[in-house]
């Protein structure tokens, strides 16, 4: 039984049986910005109308589709890694010693239900290819033709623009992962590499193995798993291990006890999928869509980004709530021309007849602390404080905090508006807010991890209070007085 | 720069207490489509400073017979609709200057961004 399942999973694979397209269901496991999981989850049963599990390993959510649905998954916002789920155990026993678990990989990896989900990835190829590709990063030719020459992978950027790309990618590649904080974690992710003698008369697919392992108590590390089971998986399927040129990922995920086998079906994130400018510090999308879902914006809400950067936030805005306008500022030439760019790109992309239709969105260049706008215009405030490390410095966030603060609610709508606001400076934050009580009130905290900076998201309401009534928008000199309130308010906490 | 930006801006150089609306001084002028809501344009009138809407849809030369007071019941009004949203929403203006009424201060328009940016002690 089992050569012949090995045998009818390599014809499939080859393409020699034309594949039936099955309306079977499937497990789809996503990786998504640490701290959303419950924002995509929302969005997933509002488009797929699948319900999604959220998982103990944070940044991991899982829903059930039918294969003909696949291509949608492709077009959620909140999902930055896609995978399909071979199968998923929730309480696995792990033997004790290494050698044990090694024999334990090559059992496992015989008697796997691999053929759904090789299906699913083949069909996932073709959606891929009919997505067409973008221009950077690897190539992911699943390529069964047998063509083994090695074009060297695209390290060689061709403009300075290329460059920031392929930085940014590998930077939030490795942080993307994200670990529990218990010291005793080790969750490296190993590549398997070695590559075998093949003789078989069909070309053998290229693989490796991406383990991530967390948890105290297993005797091997993520390098074992990866290299034992990569071993166990080559054995049965007889194809080629190969750490940069594969065609299939399979995806090895150990949380304690819960162990799950997946074959990817994302290669590159799908998180960068808006900005083709980048700059220094651009949000990820699927961050920026995050952000987004948790103001729900409404139909002819104003939204406006006041330190866009290079508009991640609002270009995100722009492409799913088309019915609210969007107006991002900043202070930068350089980030307003950026943003300018990331929107032709989009208009180019959505609109290949050439016409010029536009989008609900404007740009402005200003100074956010003295925003050039009339009072009470804005809806929803919403952006990405600078974080004092990669961009202004901690000192300028004490003086920069209060003024934002008070600028955001003088141009938000008493009572109705509220602002979404991302910053890893949230002492700084949190005490610049305790000085505008009367104008903004906390509503909750969504707490994000940001290139391996551990950040947060404050939805904050704006009050019924018009700006311009209350002691603390008045900028008082440091007295006996304004020091004499501070104590009592650090004294009522 | 889309008309319904140029509702909310105003002039914020110093000492300055009417400047607003800002004076449309347009050089280059688009018309780009954007798909229609009725919705978004009827819940958008009552949030607009309308006088203001009037006066820049005139420094562009497209009243286009827009009324200057509102006409009760224009929810239902979609002629009246699509002519507002075509003016709030679809010209834009891609180059030229928004001039602050009060001080003079004149703050360019380039490539569709304008640039309010103040020096130091204005």
């Amino acid at each position: 039984l089992y050569s012949i399942q090995k045998e009818v999973i390599a014809k499939n694979v080859s393409g020699a049986h034309i594949m039936q397209e099955l309306d079977e269901a499937v497990t789809i496991g996503a990786t998504v910005p640490t701290g959303f999981e419950h924002t995509a989850a929302e969005e997933v049963q509002e488009k797929l109308e699948a319900t999604a599990r959220v998982s103990k390993n944070r940044g991991r959510i899982y829903f059930d589709i039918t294969t003909d649905t696949l291509f949608k998954v492709h077009q959620l916002k909140s999902l930055d890694n896609l995978f399909v789920v071979v199968k998923d155990y929730d309480d696995y026993q792990f033997k004790t010693t290494k050698e044990e678990v090694q024999l334990d990989w090559q059992e496992l990896a015989a008697k796997l239900p691999w053929t759904n989900a090789l299906e699913v990835w083949k069909l996932n190829n073709s959606i891929k290819k009919r997505k067409g590709r973008r221009k950077r990063t690897n190539p992911t030719k699943s390529d069964q033709c047998g063509n083994f020459s090695t074009k060297s992978t695209d390290t060689v950027p061709s403009d300075p623009e290329e460059l920031w790309v392929d930085l940014e990618s590998l930077e939030v590649k490795e942080n993307q992962r994200d670990v529990s904080s218990q010291p005793e974690d080790d969750s490296e992710e190993e590549k398997h590499s070695e590559i075998q003698d093949q003789e078989s008369g069909v070309t053998p697919l290229k693989f490796r193995v991406t383990c991530n392992r967390a948890g105290d108590k297993h005797c091997f590390t993520s390098n074992d798993a990866a290299r034992d089971f990569g071993g166990a998986v080559q054995e049965f399927f007889q194809w080629k291990a190969d750490m940069t040129k594969f065609d299939v990922e399979v995806l090895l995920n150990i949380h304690n006890n819960e162990v799950v086998v997946g074959l990817a079906l994302t290669v590159e994130s799908l998180h960068r999928r808006n900005i083709s400018h980048f700059g220094p510090t651009t949000l990820r999308s699927t961050l920026a869509y995050g952000m987004l879902r948790l103001c729900k914006p409404q139909v002819s809400d104003v939204i406006v980004d006041p330190m866009c950067g290079t508009g991640a936030i609002p270009l995100e805005g722009v492409m799913e709530w088309q019915n609210s306008f969007f107006l991002a500022g900043d202070n930068s030439g350089t980030a307003v021309s950026r943003s300018v760019n990331n929107i032709k790109h989009i208009l180019k992309r959505t609109h290949d007849g050439g016409s010029s239709s536009g989008l609900p969105l404007d740009i402005v260049q200003w100074d956010l602390c003295n925003l050039p706008m009339r009072s009470s215009s804005v809806d929803i405030i919403i952006t990405d404080m600078p974080f004092g490390k990669r961009m202004g410095s901690k000192k300028k966030n004490w003086e920069l905090y209060p003024l934002c603060l008070r600028e955001m609610a003088r141009v938000c709508k008493p009572g109705t508006g509220k602002a979404v606001l991302l910053t890893q400076d949230k002492k700084c934050f949190l005490k610049a807010l305790s000085q505008m009580e009367g104008l903004w009130r906390k509503s909750h905290t969504v707490w994000v991890n940001v290139g391996g900076l551990h950040a947060g998201v404050f939805v904050l309401k704006r009050t019924a209070v018009v700006f311009g009534t209350t002691s603390e928008d008045v900028m008082e000199p440091h007295t006996a007085t304004g020091s004499q309130k501070e104590n009592m308010k650090d004294a009522s906490q | 720069m889309k008309l319904l930006t140029h509702n909310m801006l105003t002039s914020h150089v110093k000492g300055v207490t009417k400047g607003y609306p800002l004076i449309i001084k347009a050089t280059e002028v688009k018309v780009n489509e954007l798909e229609f809501n009725a919705q978004f344009v009827s819940r958008m009138i009552p949030k607009l400073e309308w006088n203001a809407l009037i006066q820049a849809a005139e420094w562009l030369g497209r009243s286009q017979d827009l009324p200057s007071t509102l006409i009760p019941n224009y929810e239902n009004d979609e002629e009246f609709l699509h002519k507002v949203h075509r003016i709030l929403l679809e010209v834009e203006v891609i180059e030229g200057c928004l001039q602050c009424p009060e001080s003079g201060r004149e703050f360019p328009i380039s490539k569709g961004v304008p640039n309010m940016l103040l020096i130091e002690d204005e």
